[in-house]
């Protein structure tokens, strides 16, 4: 498969998840469960930007690694503030009174 | 070029841990606020943004295989897709007005355009630097061998694309 064949269905698996995340977010359901599911799309999306649309996997291996830190960092904090917010709020409650 | 794109980065790290902290100590708001937002809207962005990504990423092929007048066509159709950002917030800005989802509009709002005026800013920057690839790829400026300049907006461009498919789920998902 050409390179730009590979681009084209990135993005057109960027679209499908863009249409069905946004399903997921419009469902009532358990707050942990939404956020897990909204986390695996963002994460799967962000994957694919960084390797079809970014090339990071042609970067200096530092780069590559703190790129991807951050992409995988936001999907897990989505996850963890939605589960543990009080304990958050109970920390940060003293920071900002 | 990647320092620039770092900090970018530690610019929306640092507003991304201020929203994560309002929203643990303003659950409720934060819960009720993408019911106030157009999903709509929020997803026109994303696919404006992913498309206009696409091409970008396919004249920046364009351009390694020496095929100019492909690559001015997919910045160009880039170009306008990246416009429809701005122009999806001039009705998504009408009818949050409308609604009276204004700077006083409580805490989820306030974030909601802190982070967002904060990215359409990046993305301004992003419009005007690919006016000025567009310009050189049209006066030859850039070949097979050599288009780093090319290549240092793609990046930046896919990475501001990026913080935009963190920024839709927080503000119009997370309910």
């Amino acid at each position: 498969m050409s390179s730009e064949r590979r681009i084209d269905l990135a993005w057109l698996m960027l679209v499908l998840l863009s249409v069905g995340g946004a399903g997921i977010g419009s469902t009532d359901g358990n707050a942990v469960l939404v956020a897990v599911g909204v986390s695996v799309v963002m994460a799967i999306k962000l994957r694919l930007v960084c390797s079809y649309f970014l090339e990071l996997h042609e970067a200096h291996p530092r780069i590559r690694r703190a790129v991807m830190t951050f992409c995988h960092g936001m999907p897990v904090l989505v996850i963890l503030t939605t589960a543990f917010g009080d304990t958050l709020s109970r920390l940060t409650g003293a920071l900002i009174g | 070029m990647w320092v620039g794109i770092f900090c970018e980065i530690t610019e929306f790290a640092l507003l991304f841990a201020v929203f994560f902290v309002a929203r643990a100590h303003h659950p409720e708001a934060f819960r009720a606020g993408p019911d106030q937002l157009s999903l709509l809207a929020g997803t026109g962005y994303t696919l404006m943004l992913l498309t206009s990504g696409w091409c970008v990423a396919r004249a920046l092929h364009a351009m390694r295989r020496s095929d100019r007048t492909a690559c001015l066509r997919w910045m160009l159709a880039g170009f306008v897709f990246g416009l429809g950002y701005p122009a999806i917030k001039i009705f998504e800005l009408q009818r949050n007005f409308a609604l009276g989802l204004d700077g006083d509009a409580g805490v989820f709002i306030v974030s909601y355009y802190y982070l967002t005026f904060t990215h359409l800013v990046h993305v301004f920057w992003g419009l005007l630097g690919m006016l000025w690839v567009i310009a050189r790829t049209g006066f030859g400026a850039y070949t097979a061998e050599e288009h780093s300049g090319l290549e240092a907006f793609a990046c930046y461009w896919h990475v501001t694309d990026m913080i935009w498919l963190m920024i839709f789920p927080l503000f119009y998902l997370l309910g």
